[in-house]
């Protein structure tokens, strides 16, 4: 962050009756506002683009090569990333690209997110045994490296990116279920819960209403952006190394390694091109986990 | 002419803001306040009256911004009169518009520097303060005993290590912590909260201040403690001659300690005079009606209403941010007649002198 | 009258000391709440007194069963509800209410005070439709003078004074006829302490609703209560009318609380200030209060106030009597 040495504060009520949204965005920090606007671009970006490979919408078919025109410069034949070096269309395999991560991610994140919450309720609202319980099993969990875990799964089965992308969820599920927890103790010391019980309302009503949904939703869409970005992460280091989606189904990691062979000869923008794509893409999830914190959970910086 | 008092407090203004609400929260407006050598004073105010930001103003311990930004504060040290705000009006750049602050520019990280620098040799040494809830202010991974001594060797770092221990039992013996040789290697985790208080009080004497700053010393802790805390504080005040500001919004624990009390509403000193002339309501003593409706509230038998209502003070705490025009207590004033109402409504009263040492901020008395 | 509307019979509440090995074999267990026994009219107020950590609020938990008892009984109208199964509870839910120390308990943050009445209101009122619902949320606002438009409030924009209030409507809302009310001014400013004092004295003669009023404040307890029962380390060292206890307090202790109150110089006495600074854990046998009572080091430390079996319990008080469980009562 920016030190500022002069704060101009200003008094302007005015301001806080502003209606709209672009008013109201105005309340909040100007980075946390960029990063906002910059991270529900590249989700949008992101969704549309699965849509398009889902439909097979693009520019060209993904795996015909065009001998003529192999590691074709950007704009060129129509080849608007260009090619690879086999005479593929780069931004076709770079959408198609999405639907290596995009479901399996979406399950990584279901996963964390459900039984994440579902442990973190038992053990912050029922807590005793079911607390001693989840805490074990998140250590169990949390002492288990990740990696390891995941090249055992490929071992075991076969490198099939639906069974890593559940052992990244699960893995997940510690983190989560912490912060659900933690979120109910609190509540709990501050009466909220006892008190919502003596009224008589009934306990799926005080979790689902009062816990999650008022209490924990920004905590949950939060991890959800954020899980979404670590299993793109994951996703391509894994086919990078050849555990994830093999050739030729495109995936941007194993793009990453096919292209990496000719970085010597010089022809860097086949690998490149989705590095950069992996980088703004994870760089776009975080910082909306990021900017919804600051915004939904209130810490605003000054 | 009287000496000069040993802490002098002349127009202080500190302001928060309120993002939320993109304005100025005025949590200290204007306030003076004096306190003689040797003497007791007693600030009342309800939450938000700006009772504590008035002294962690005056310590120079403001993190929020902006902070302070106009003012004087002078202290008569041992050596000699010192400033404690100094060339605020250097770091700071106000717009005033109808009297008020509208706009502030202010360089905060240079003020910072400049005020620790300024603090380094007042605090503890010349003013120590002790705050609401003991435990918290401890340090938790320290003995009681080593924290004393800390205090003690900021006061004289020529101190040897058995004389400076010495000295911090001697304190601890002084604020009446039983079986002190063992409390002195306790952890502040060991202790009750009356006890901790103790151990608070006797860290801040120990530097040998000439000023105490008590904020809230006794909120939160039992009815019991409390009173044994109140007891201490009197007898050390009365052994050490030591000046005292106590904050509290218990009238009892303020009426049984101060020679002068200052009452604060909405950022302002309403009211600040002797104790016996603002704490017992008189008929001929020209009270501030804040004042009366808040001795009036406290449960007593005496502020029983025939029908068994005690009797209330109507209206909200006022937050501060939207202050009105006129008097900060209009909306809840029931003071007023015809006549006056457009004055209280339109106008700020001042501060002014009853008697030679009571001063009121009421339209009532004043033209 | 008849039967008192809630009664409670050695009611008691122990927790076992925490420590590594506390699951193996016979846990020692401290009692929080030890053999008390009281009954709360209806209509009525009964001021519970003591500092904190001595069980009033464990007490007040109890008997919404937001805690489990350990031994005795608790009785509302006439039934046992001591162990009473959650789903057969319920119904009691509607009846016995609890107002919190905590200003922002009730109150949901997200929410606004609309959406926080209306779910309570339908809890236990189902059969109301959406109108009725709003008509009644809009008088429950009235009832605790509150304007209508704080409706679209949320928490946050509302006054400590104002949390209290919606609070006290929250309660309301499930119509209950008894209300354990859990230091329900220690939050707030004095001015506004003698508002919510003076509302709950109005709703009670309106809805004819009795309270259990839980504080360590005993001059305000005074005014509110029409009987008074000051606890001691998990006891009932004595009760009476408020009266009674205000004007000649049999408890050492009751008077010791009196005279803390009044902040004033006790240096006649101070044998005594030094007996009230003592913080010391409860003695193992005898009278728990031993220690700091003035009247037992006065006395030349009588060993009856020590004798393990003769630890001094309160006689069982019908009809508003002044009882006290003292071997060595104060007469004034």
């Amino acid at each position: 962050m920016l030190v500022r040495s002069h704060y101009v504060h200003v008094n302007d009520p005015q301001l806080t009756e502003a209606k709209g949204l672009l008013a109201k965005l105005r309340r909040y920090d100007r980075l946390d506002v960029i990063y906002l606007v910059y991270g529900l671009m590249v989700v949008s970006a992101v969704v549309l683009s699965y849509f398009l490979g889902a439909f097979n919408l693009l520019p060209f078919d993904p795996e015909e090569m065009d001998l003529e025109a192999m590691m074709a410069p950007v704009f060129s034949n129509g080849h608007i990333l260009g090619t690879d070096f086999m005479g593929r269309d780069l931004l076709s395999r770079l959408i198609l690209g999405i639907q290596a991560y995009f479901l399996p991610g979406l399950l990584a994140i279901t996963i964390a997110l459900t039984i994440g919450s579902t442990l973190g309720v038992l053990a912050g609202y029922y807590g005793r045994r079911w607390d001693t319980g989840v805490t074990y099993f998140n250590n169990l969990l949390d002492s288990f490296p990740r990696l390891v875990l995941i090249l055992l799964v490929v071992a075991a089965f076969k490198p099939n990116i639906y069974y890593i992308m559940m052992v990244v969820g699960l893995t997940n599920v510690p983190n989560i279920a912490a912060l659900i927890k933690n979120k109910i103790l609190f509540l709990k010391q501050k009466n909220f819960i006892e008190s919502a019980i003596a009224l008589g309302i009934p306990a799926p009503a005080i979790i689902f209403r009062h816990i999650l949904w008022y209490n924990c939703r920004a905590v949950l869409v939060i991890q959800a952006t954020l899980g979404m970005g670590e299993a793109i992460l994951m996703e391509t280091s894994l086919s990078y190394l050849g555990f994830g989606v093999q050739e030729p189904t495109p995936s941007w990691g194993n793009m990453v390694q096919a292209g990496s062979n000719y970085l010597l000869q010089g022809d860097f923008w086949p690998s490149t091109a989705p590095a950069l794509f992996i980088l703004l893409t994870i760089l776009g999830f975080y910082l909306l986990g990021d900017a919804l914190n600051n915004i939904l959970e209130g810490k605003k910086s000054i | 002419m009287s000496p000069a008092p040993h802490l002098l407090i002349e127009d202080l203004h500190t302001y928060f803001y309120s993002s939320e609400r993109h304005a100025f929260i005025h949590s200290v407006d204007g306030v003076d306040l004096s306190v003689a050598k040797g003497e007791t004073l007693g600030i009342v105010g309800e939450s938000g009256s700006g009772k504590s930001i008035t002294m962690l103003s005056v310590m120079g311990l403001i993190q929020a911004n902006p902070g302070v930004l106009k003012g004087r504060v002078t202290l008569q040290s041992k050596g000699g009169s010192v400033d404690l705000i100094p060339q605020i009006e250097d770091y700071v750049e106000l717009e005033n518009k109808d009297q008020s602050i509208v706009s502030v520019k202010k360089d905060t990280v240079s003020w910072r520097k400049h005020i620790e620098r300024t603090m380094k040799s007042i605090r503890g040494k010349e003013i120590s303060m002790i705050f609401q809830n003991p435990k918290a202010a401890l340090n938790p991974f320290t003995t009681v005993g080593k924290q004393i001594v800390e205090m003690v060797r900021l006061h004289n770092p020529s101190e040897t290590e058995k004389s400076a221990r010495e000295k911090a039992m001697y304190w601890l013996e002084r604020v009446k912590i039983d079986d002190p040789v063992n409390r002195f290697d306790a952890f502040p985790g060991d202790l009750s909260g009356g006890m901790c208080q103790r151990a608070m009080v006797a860290m801040a004497l120990a530097s040998e201040p000439s000023l105490l700053i008590a904020d809230e010393p006794t909120t939160g802790l039992d009815a019991t403690i409390q009173a044994s805390i109140v007891q201490l504080l009197q007898e050390l005040k009365t052994d050490l001659g030591i000046t005292m500001i106590l904050i509290s919004h218990d009238i009892s624990v303020i009426s049984a300690l101060s020679d002068k009390v200052a009452v604060m509403y909405g950022g302002q000193v309403v009211e600040h005079g002797p104790a016996r002339d603002i704490l017992e309501v008189k008929d001929h003593v020209k009270n501030h009606p804040y004042t009366k409706a808040l001795l009036s509230s406290i449960p007593d038998e005496k502020n029983v209403l025939p029908n068994g209502h005690l009797k209330s003070i109507e209206g909200e705490v006022p937050d501060t941010i939207d202050v009105p025009c006129g008097c900060r207590f209009v909306e809840r004033c029931n003071a007023y007649d015809a006549g006056l109402k457009t004055k209280c409504v339109n106008a700020r009263p001042r501060l002014v002198n009853i008697t030679p040492d009571h001063r009121v901020r009421c339209w009532l008395y004043q033209e | 009258m008849g039967a008192p509307l809630l009664q409670i019979k050695n009611l008691e509440k122990r927790f076992s000391k925490r420590g590594l090995l506390s699951s193996f074999g016979n846990a020692e267990t401290v009692a929080a709440v030890d053999d008390i026994s009281l009954y709360v009219n209806e209509n009525e107020t009964l001021g519970l007194v003591g500092e904190s950590g001595c069980g009033k609020t464990t007490t007040g938990k109890m008997i919404l069963k937001l805690a489990t008892a350990s031994a005795g009984q608790i009785i509302y109208d006439d039934i046992d509800i001591t162990r009473m199964p959650e789903k057969d509870f319920r119904p009691y839910r509607s009846s016995i209410q609890m107002i919190f120390q905590d200003l922002d308990a009730a109150l949901n943050p997200k929410m606004k005070i609309r959406d926080i009445l209306k779910e309570a209101i339908k809890i236990h009122q189902k059969e109301l439709n959406e109108e009725q619902v709003e008509a009644r949320a809009k008088r429950l606002l009235e009832l605790v003078n509150l304007k209508q438009s704080k409706m679209n409030s949320r928490p946050s924009e509302l006054s400590g004074g104002e949390k209290r209030r919606v609070g006290i409507a929250r309660v309301l809302a499930v119509e209950p006829k008894f209300i354990v009310a859990d230091e329900p001014t220690s939050a707030l400013d004095v001015s506004i302490q003698a508002q919510v004092v003076n509302l709950m004295q109005d709703l009670q003669k309106e809805l004819g609703l009795s309270y259990l009023f839980i504080s360590h404040d005993l001059p305000l307890v005074e005014i509110l209560s029409h009987r008074i029962a000051v606890m001691y380390l998990g006891r009932i060292v004595e009760t009476g009318k408020a009266e009674q206890i205000a004007k000649s307090p049999k408890h050492p202790y009751t008077a010791m609380l009196w005279s803390s109150m009044n902040h004033q110089p006790q240096s006649a006495d101070k044998k005594a200030a030094e007996l009230m600074n003592l913080d010391v854990e409860r003695p193992k046998t005898g009278c728990r209060f031993a220690p700091r009572c003035p009247v037992f080091h006065s006395n030349g430390r009588p060993s009856v106030c020590t004798d393990p079996d003769n630890e001094p319990k309160l006689p069982v008080s019908q009809n508003d009597d002044h009882v006290v469980a003292c071997h060595f009562p104060l007469n004034r």
